[in-house]
């Protein structure tokens, strides 16, 4: 199998700027878990399907998974690690806990993250629409009543 | 004041913040100093003898650090039981099915060790193979193994009562028969380990499991080394519903890997590896006779199961009961007959799923209903009359210690105004109802205790050491919570050592449902026993009997004069002072009949006490589409106490999700010539957040006398039987009684155009 070379990309994650040496066939998914350490970015499916790899560029939820590093360098990029500032939860984060929105915690990251975007783009959304917004990221455990009950009651909160 | 401080209110889980910032660390996550990745090379065929297998130019690829095959085990056959020894995890002979394990490489990166995969040459001679019960059961069927003739694996028999004098007896008998394909576990996680040797031959290993030390004794055994040297360490794990529970391929390769590069290594599978290589749940067909009285009381039950075991016998001879064991507790029935085959195909391996057998539970229910439509009995009340009761014997002899069938029936019936609804719905729009029933653990000789210790330090705070393990379902907040409740103190005071071989005791694992019953028992015996030593020194320091003690927020107080206290460190430092730590040990042994066994004896006490469910579920069925579209699901189990209620109703909501709307839906695997044409997140359908109903919970309490709490097993009998009521509910509404399962568009479309050209 022929080596692909390696590239230096600069990408901005979490806010901090990393300057890694990658094949450019690497995947953001694979290089934010191998590269950077940051493992809340999760492979399930592999193909796009499941949203566990979701990661927010430059705001908007994308399947780390089908995009390749390369492609994010200019970008802000925010994972599951940079939702939290400190010690201080994400109202998300705060939610999904309080909720018992998360049983296994495998979706959890993706989960929270697309719903964080969501909640940014449309921050009184309906129950059906936050149905709908967080139709693209599965978990297996909860039958979803959790989550959306953990959202709803954050934004009926007004947080 | 609350009875109690902590048992009975919602409560977060401790685990849970770690998986909401990411923090948690899965078994993929996990990087160790020099680990190397491993991959695994499959058949490629589903029965074909192994010639040779050539591995030089995978070792003279560079960057790869070691192959394995079978040369380099011990060559023994794995099984569950001392008669299911049929596995060997990296085969001598043949090849059973596709995607068995062959041969495995370790390299510096994924590109290698894939690369490597491509230049070990494997000679084959391809043999006849069969992808069915029917084709596998044909006289001139291929023999899959040579210990097993005409490719029977398990033959469960059942027979108690007299069933043909009962079908005599009977006002009303019929017969019918019921099937489903496949369906899967489809965990979040894709199984993964990683496994590290050191030089003095000890074995570090982390993977997903639903009983580590169920995987250290079989890990022991077949790498030939003394069981204190595998240590089995504590990890996150993304769900396992019934699998993940035996020894993997995976495991053992991965150790031997690690062994023979003496570096730790890495196996990841991918989706389809985990789809296709660890487990699937049973095909099956199932034959049902039923007789009942003129009221609809059954009173005699004829049942005939074959399931698709694939190729080897696994957790066979559990898997093959448990549909009928859920469905004996769940309903009377004096005079009842089983007979569970599980035959061997060329297909994977196929084990206990926390659904147990579609064809069989539908199939029980779905006939209850054509029956109550012949008497003209609605079908909430056929379920009532045939409903198990508190103090009854199951017809395998199991004591009914407590049992809330009956409640929950009543309780989904008054909530979903089911009598206002049922026979008064409109065309395409139906109501229907699944019981069941499930066990908190079964006879597992040896390992059917759990063991757990707790440790004071100085400051009052604790540490709790259980065996018992966290597959997602909130086990270890579980186990916090009771020591907590019963030690005075809050969940921030207790840290948690389980899971871990090396460090834990013995423990059933979490797949049977035992873990709040054995385990969480045991962690209380455990604390009561450490509040037991506390109460001496505390009495003494507070000049009275150690009877009138309690311990609440940290103190020991006299019970009726809280005013009289004394600080927990203060006597965990008295104690101190007088040379003794304060500890606690605490072991429960659940009260099952040691001599009950699968197949040699299926008969007495199979677990001390069972779970009860009952699903309600209102659709409407698209005739243009053969679209279901779920409006409402009621969903009710007696699960004893409920020790943190909304985790309880957490399990109640995935339950559904998984039994009703996926398993009676979309959830099943498509075929061809063994090769599973599905194995992906994109082509088997699992429920999203657009498509679930919503779901009313409805907790039943009984107060279990031997229960922690009175506490028995939170959601599975909600799985399975919210499966049956999908299938009641979608033949209600179009006025056809469908026999082969899920309930796909394509199939109630052709119900609908049968019933409709009749």
């Amino acid at each position: 199998m022929e080596k692909t070379t390696k590239r230096i990309v600069k990408l901005t994650v979490n806010k901090e700027i990393h300057e890694v040496a990658i094949n450019v066939n690497r995947t953001l998914l694979e290089v934010l878990r191998e590269e950077l350490a940051l493992t809340g970015a999760k492979e399930s499916c592999g193909q796009g399907v499941c949203g566990s790899c979701t990661v927010l560029l430059d705001g908007l939820p994308v399947r780390s998974c089908l995009l390749l590093a390369v492609e994010a360098e200019g970008r802000h990029i925010t994972t599951i690690e940079g939702l939290s500032c400190g010690e201080k939860l994400h109202p998300l984060q705060d939610a999904f806990v309080e909720h018992h929105a998360i049983q296994c915690g495998f979706c959890s990251p993706g989960m929270i993250l697309t719903a964080s975007a969501f909640l940014e783009k449309n921050p009184s959304p309906t129950e059906d629409e936050i149905r709908r917004a967080l139709s693209g990221n599965i978990c297996r455990c909860t039958g979803y009543a959790k989550i959306i009950g953990a959202v709803k009651a954050l934004v009926d909160s007004g947080r | 004041m609350d009875k109690f401080s902590l048992i009975g209110k919602n409560m977060r889980r401790v685990d849970t913040t770690s998986k909401a910032t990411g923090e948690a660390i899965f078994s993929a996550d996990l990087v160790l100093p020099r680990m190397l990745v491993g991959k695994v090379l499959r058949s490629p065929h589903p029965h074909a003898k192994i010639l040779n297998i050539d591995t030089s130019g995978a070792e003279k690829l560079p960057g790869v650090m070691a192959v394995v095959t079978a040369k380099d085990t011990c060559g023994d056959k794995w099984g569950v039981f001392r008669y299911t020894q049929d596995q060997q995890f990296l085969p001598t002979e043949k090849v059973r099915y596709v995607g068995e394990e062959v041969a495995a490489v370790s390299a510096i990166d994924e590109d290698t060790a894939l690369e490597a995969l491509e230049l070990i040459n494997v000679e084959y001679e391809k043999l006849p193979a069969v992808f069915s019960v029917e084709a596998s059961l044909m006289p001139n069927a291929p023999i899959i193994h040579d210990a097993y003739p005409n490719n029977i694996n398990i033959h469960v028999k059942i027979d108690v009562g007299d069933v043909e004098k009962g079908f005599q007896e009977s006002f009303y008998v019929r017969e019918d028969s019921f099937s489903a394909p496949e369906d899967s576990y489809f965990q979040a996680e894709p199984y993964a380990v990683v496994a590290q040797f050191d030089h003095s031959g000890n074995l570090e290993i982390w993977m997903p499991n639903a009983g580590p030390h169920l995987k250290a004794k079989p890990l022991s055994n077949v790498l030939k080394i003394p069981l204190n040297k595998v240590r089995v360490r504590k990890i996150r794990i993304g769900g396992a519903f019934g699998g993940r529970s035996e020894i993997s391929p995976a495991d053992t390769i991965c150790a031997l890997l690690a062994r023979k590069s003496q570096r730790p290594v890495k196996i990841v599978y991918s989706r389809e590896e985990n789809s296709i290589c660890t487990r699937q749940a049973h095909s099956m067909n199932a034959t049902i006779k039923t007789g009942v009285d003129k009221e609809g009381r059954v009173i005699a039950r004829d049942i005939t199961c074959h399931m698709d075991g694939g190729a080897y016998s696994s957790t066979g001879p559990i898997a093959v009961s448990v549909p009928f064991l859920c469905m004996e507790q769940a309903y009377r029935m004096d005079n009842v007959r089983y007979n569970g085959y599980r035959i061997f195909t060329n297909k994977p391996i196929r084990g206990m799923f926390r659904t147990h057998g579609r064809a069989f539970a539908c199939g029980v229910d779905l006939q209850l209903d054509m029956i109550g439509e012949h008497l003209g009995i609605n079908p909430l009340e056929m379920r009532l009359r045939n409903a198990r009761q508190k103090g009854d014997y199951t017809p395998t002899k199991s004591y009914v210690a407590s049992c809330g069938m009956s409640e929950t029936i009543q309780k989904t019936g008054e909530m979903s105004k089911w009598n206002e609804k049922w026979g008064k719905l409109p065309p395409y729009h139906g109501i229907g109802i699944g019981c069941n029933s499930v066990q908190t653990g079964f006879p597992m000789g040896i390992r059917g205790g759990s063991q757990a210790f707790i440790k004071f330090n100085e400051e009052g705070g604790i540490t709790v050491i259980s065996g018992v393990v966290d597959n997602g379902q909130g086990n270890d907040h579980m186990l916090i919570q009771i020591a907590a409740e019963e030690l005075g103190l809050s969940a921030n005071d207790v840290q948690l050592i389980n899971a871990d071989t090396e460090v834990t005791p013995s423990d059933p694992g979490s797949y049977s449902m035992c873990e709040t019953f054995v385990g969480g028992n045991a962690v209380r015996l455990a604390a009561q026993d450490a509040k037991k030593k506390l109460f001496k020194y505390a009495a003494s320091a507070l000049k009275v009997d150690c009877s009138v003690l309690d311990a609440r927020d940290k103190k020991i107080f006299v019970k009726d004069s809280p005013d009289q206290n004394i600080s927990m460190s203060k006597v965990v430092r008295m104690a101190l002072s007088r040379g003794e730590a304060i500890s606690g040990e605490g072991s429960y042994w659940p009260k099952v009949d040691p001599k009950r066994e699968w197949v040699e004896n299926p008969s007495g006490q199979l677990s001390e006490t069972f779970s009860f469910g009952t699903v309600i579920v209102e659709v409407t069925v698209d005739p243009e589409t053969g679209q279901v579209k779920v409006l409402e699901a009621w969903a009710s189990q007696d699960v004893g106490y409920a020790l943190n209620p909304i985790v309880i109703e957490g399990q109640f909501e995935g339950g559904l999700a998984m039994g009703g709307q996926g398993g009676m839906l979309t959830e099943f695997h498509i075929w061809n010539d063994g090769r599973v044409l599905n194995p992906t997140q994109l082509d088997y359908k699992v429920p999203l957040a657009i498509d679930m109903p919503k779901i009313n919970n409805i907790i039943v309490e009984t107060i279990d006398p031997n229960g922690p709490y009175g506490a028995k097993e939170a959601g599975m009998s909600i799985a399975m039987s919210a499966a049956q009521a999908y299938c009641g509910a979608i033949c209600n509404a179009i006025g056809v009684y469908m026999n082969d399962f899920p309930l796909t568009p394509d199939k109630i479309l052709k119900a609908i155009e049968e019933k409709d050209t009749k």
